[in-house]
């Protein structure tokens, strides 16, 4: 398979999921939409795998986090739509939290103490 | 919005629509960006990904996938029996063989250990007990009147108790005079059970304080009464004496003692007879038996004893299924594993063609891995096809079962089985049944499915599907190698106990039994009062059977050899003489003209004559091991011995003959020593009213058993015959067990080893087809038929010889558990290990015949063609 120019992120399914939610946080959008959304607002370094991307849609609206409806796209075809519910956008809010701390954990991580930089 | 749960088609359209729709979406934004329309759409779909996948992935997030999975792995796995059905008949019918068998037997077990006893709660139910040791004059758990009344009165732990003794009694009146086992009860025994009549009443009380209620089982009832509705109040004559009929009790109930009349008891102390009476609790509710133990113990254990100081006892409380079921646990345990074996045959058998079938598959497989299907995911079809299999071949084996219960049951001897009747197919087997088929399936599925779906595979597809002998031919030759073996060890196993079986059957008796036929009476006490009474009806029956046509000779013995009861007590020698220690002597007491009527050998001395009676010395005749222990080098004529403790003059007896041992109480021990007196010389109705006639007869014994009965009632109308029959029938009663033991082993292992021909032809078979090539090169270049039957039979060889050393060595190791079965056998008995081996060497060298000849016939031409 050839690689994309930029080296594809693997996105752990907890991460995924996240990013789902907050991407639908402004509006019902299908499938494809959040795909290309998550590409641009990651100016193209996360690439989500339709693989990954469809069972976690399907497993998000299981869990009734987001719900789903036939819409028409611009062109005139029928596509299915995804938003938040409330019980979504709860989630959300524990996600965020906690994706603030785990990556305020690792920046403390990696970030090297002085003392024991050489350079 | 989208219904939660709508079908799953419309879910599967609705995410078919959903994918489409994403292509459609990126194509058209790819064209926008100026890409030409078939390089959008193309580029679209590469970048989409593997569209089945990611389907099946999507759907697996909807939960209850594997149903659906499931609903698609059977629907395929019909479609590819359907499409070989060959192999799926051949794989069904052999494993229905081996479950039908299992199923079968479970019926048995279900029915006699696992299936609840007749009563209320029957786990409550145990027998108490604080008797001697078990030995032969204790040979029931029970207690004394007086520890009874004890226990009933003081014991906290239990919620009812209650008492019964055996007895047998002689019903006259309507019909021929007949002996039944009856049951003298408490009244209380029935609620204690928790039993209800089928129609009157079961005993109150004031039953027992007089009156002549007696309760009646199913059996009598249609056997005496018709079955009619209005028995209750009728009389019944038991012993001579008149009583009235108040219940019926249900069919099959017949506890304790097989008794089929229940007469009411009440418990009192008499210090001059006291006897071992059983006794049934009901342990209050989450009492252990062991906590009740210690409760028969606090209880009986401070009382006096009437046994005597030194006495040892042997407090006990055994759960009431013990003693119902008895003996025959043992016996079904083992048939329970030899049954596993066929099982496990049938299973290895079923693996064998899955495997083989697998390798003709290898081209689907191979394409359905290229296509994306997943390892796990073509594991769970081979095995969702050999579950379908065992399925398929679980409803067959149910017909087999249903036939085979019956069968079992009637390899049984009469009498044998106890809860005979309650043994059929019932929910419970089916839920077996069904238990059975997923573990088979999923049994003989896993090796094979492993096996197939193991990496680099993909090669296959351009392969043209001939087989290389490689680790699956090593899998399915481990399979035979298991058959095999354990087709040994199960015959092995029947071996010795038909070896024994056979053992017990040539068991030299002493006498001849062939063609002798033995009647046996229990006179009644309120009948025949006294010694003289006894003696006249004894001469005049004798007279009458000595007469009968065909009789060469007849004589009379109070305890015939194999008879059920034996007689055994100590002796005395004159001057103060000890005999030796523990040594016991049988004393049966019998007419001139037993000896030879017997056909037991004299060896010195002289047989007892008309003239050895009551006017005359008191004569004994010793058997031949009692004269060698007693008077080792001297003559024994002309010897003293007494049978009282405390002789006076009269009672020593000279002896004046010395005859052959016999085997008089089973033919699983010593033959016993004995000591007979004459009949006439014997006074106390004890030895005398228990009698058996020998007769022998001239030609066929069947005849003279009914002529003998005429004999009888010709004399006493009222006199029942207790048992009547041909000396040899009636000792091959007393070996029913081992007999039913035989049988059924050597049923099982023939199943075994049938099946075990099946799979050894079935992998020689194939390993002929396999290697047509080889073989069709091998005689294009000059081999000749005679090397390509050996290359065949070769293997065989091998595998037979690998399967047979392992069997033996696990034999060696099994069998012991056989060894408290056997009889004069030893569990490594090295005729049977040899005769056994080479049976299956023989027989997987029959299995080779078809293959081998076949493999001869290998056109080279064609063979090579075939590429």
């Amino acid at each position: 398979m050839p690689k994309h120019p930029l080296s594809r992120i693997e996105l752990l399914q907890g991460t995924l999921d996240f990013i789902i939610l907050q991407t639908l946080r402004w509006g019902s959008r299908h499938g494809y939409g959040i795909a290309q959304m998550i590409r641009a607002t990651s100016n193209e370094t996360l690439q989500v795998d339709t693989g990954s991307l469809y069972p976690a849609l399907h497993r998000l609206e299981r869990k009734k986090w987001i719900e789903a409806a036939w819409d028409l796209s611009e062109n005139r075809q029928r596509v299915r739509v995804y938003r938040l519910t409330a019980a979504g956008r709860k989630q959300l809010a524990v996600e965020r939290t906690r994706w603030e701390q785990i990556s305020q954990a690792i920046a403390g991580i990696m970030r090297p103490p002085s003392t024991e930089t050489k350079s | 919005m989208i219904r939660r749960h709508e079908p799953r088609d419309d879910r599967a359209a609705a995410l078919d629509e959903e994918i489409r729709a994403h292509i459609a979406m990126a194509t058209a934004d790819r064209i926008a960006r100026g890409e030409s329309p078939d390089d959008a759409a193309a580029a679209a779909r590469r970048e989409f990904g593997n569209i089945g996948h990611i389907k099946e992935v999507t759907r697996e997030a909807w939960g209850g996938m594997w149903f659906e999975r499931l609903r698609q792995d059977t629907r395929y796995a019909w479609r590819t029996l359907a499409r070989a059905p060959g192999f799926a008949a051949v794989a069904i019918l052999t494993l229905a063989l081996g479950i039908g068998a299992t199923v079968a037997m479970f019926s048995v077990v279900n029915g006699i250990l696992l299936r609840p006893l007749p009563f209320k709660d029957p786990n409550r139910l145990v027998l108490a007990s604080y008797g001697l040791p078990r030995s032969l004059f204790a040979p029931k758990p029970g207690m004394v009147e007086s520890q009874y009344l004890a226990y009933a009165e003081h014991a906290k732990l239990v919620e009812s108790v209650a008492s019964a003794g055996e007895h047998h009694v002689t019903l006259s009146g309507s019909g021929e005079a007949t002996r039944l086992t009856g049951a003298d009860v408490t009244p209380g025994l029935f609620g204690v059970l928790g039993v209800h009549p089928a129609i009157g009443r079961t005993f109150v009380d004031d039953d027992a304080e007089g009156g002549d209620a007696v309760i009646i089982g199913d059996g009598l009832w249609h056997e005496r009464f018709g079955g009619a509705a209005n028995v209750v109040g009728k009389p019944i004559t038991l012993d001579g004496v008149r009583h009235t009929i108040v219940g019926v009790m249900p069919p099959a109930f017949n506890f304790p003692f097989n008794a089929k009349v229940w007469s009411p008891i009440k418990i009192v102390i008499n210090p001059h007879e006291s006897r071992l009476r059983t006794v049934i609790a009901r342990l209050a509710p989450n009492v252990t038996p062991r906590q009740a133990l210690a409760e028969v113990t606090a209880i009986i254990g401070p009382m006096p004893t009437p046994f005597g100081q030194n006495a040892r006892f042997n407090p006990e409380v055994i759960p009431l299924r013990d003693l119902v079921v008895g003996d025959i646990k043992r016996s079904l345990y083992i048939f329970g594993g030899a049954v596993f074996f066929v099982l496990l045959i049938a299973c290895a058998n079923a693996a064998n063609l899955l495997l083989m079938r697998a390798t003709t598959r290898r081209h689907e497989i191979a394409v359905r891995v290229a296509l994306g299907a997943d390892r796990w995911r073509l594991i769970r079809q081979v095995l969702t096809e050999s579950t379908l299999v065992a399925f398929l071949a679980g409803i067959v084996g149910l017909a087999v079962a249903s036939a085979g219960v019956r069968a079992l049951v009637s390899l049984a001897p009469p009498g044998l089985l106890p809860r005979a009747d309650d043994v059929h197919i019932d929910l419970a087997a089916f839920a077996f049944t069904a238990a059975v088929c997923l573990v088979t399936g999923i049994g003989f599925g896993l090796a094979p499915a492993l096996q197939i779906t193991r990496k680099n595979l993909g090669s296959n597809i351009s392969g043209t599907g001939r087989a290389i002998a490689g680790s699956r031919g090593a899998l399915r030759a481990g399979f035979v190698v298991a058959e095999i073996a354990l087709a040994l060890i199960l015959l092995t196993g029947a071996g010795l106990v038909i070896r024994s079986f056979l053992q017990l059957r040539s068991v030299e008796l002493g006498f001849q039994p062939k063609p002798l036929v033995a009647m046996t009476l229990d006179l009644p006490a309120a009948r025949y009062k006294d010694a003289t009474a006894i003696h006249q009806l004894q001469d005049r029956l004798l007279e009458n059977v000595a007469h009968l046509p065909g009789v060469i000779s007849a004589a009379a013995v109070n305890w015939r050899p194999l008879g059920g009861a034996l007689v055994k007590g100590d002796f005395k020698l004159p001057n103060e003489v000890r005999p030796p220690d523990g040594m016991n002597l049988s004393k049966p007491a019998i007419t001139p003209g037993y000896f030879a009527t017997m056909g037991i050998r004299l060896i010195a001395g002289r047989e007892f004559t008309k003239d050895d009676d009551a006017r005359s010395t008191n004569v004994a005749i010793v058997s031949k091991s009692v004269a060698e222990k007693l008077w080792p080098g001297r003559s024994p004529v002309g010897q003293l011995i007494s049978s009282s403790s405390k002789p006076t003059a009269k009672d020593w007896l000279t002896v004046v003959g010395v005859v052959d041992d016999v085997v008089q109480g089973s033919v699983r021990e010593q033959r016993d020593e004995a000591m007979y007196q004459p009949i006439a010389q014997i006074n106390e109705p004890f030895f005398l009213n228990h009698i058996s006639v020998v007769a022998r007869a001239a030609n066929d014994p069947g005849s003279l058993a009914t002529s003998m009965r005429d004999a009888v009632h010709a004399i006493d109308i009222d006199q029942p015959v207790q048992s009547l029959g041909s000396m040899t029938s009636l000792i091959s009663s007393t070996i029913a067990e081992p007999l039913f033991q035989a049988r059924l082993l050597a049923v099982f292992s023939l199943c075994a080893l049938f099946l075990a021909a099946i799979g050894i032809y079935g992998v020689l078979a194939y390993a002929v087809t396999e290697r047509t090539r080889e073989i069709g090169i091998r005689v294009a270049v000059g081999a000749s038929s005679t090397a390509v039957v050996r290359m065949v039979v070769g293997r065989t060889f091998v595998l037979a010889i690998a399967g047979i050393a392992v069997g033996w060595i696990v034999s060696l190791e099994l069998t012991h558990v056989l060894s408290s079965l056997l009889f004069h056998t030893k569990p490594t008995d090295p005729a049977t290990f040899g005769l056994v081996g080479a049976l299956l060497f023989l027989v997987a060298l029959v299995a080779t015949i078809i293959p081998a000849r076949r493999a001869t016939r290998v056109d080279p031409l064609i063979a090579l063609r075939n590429e």
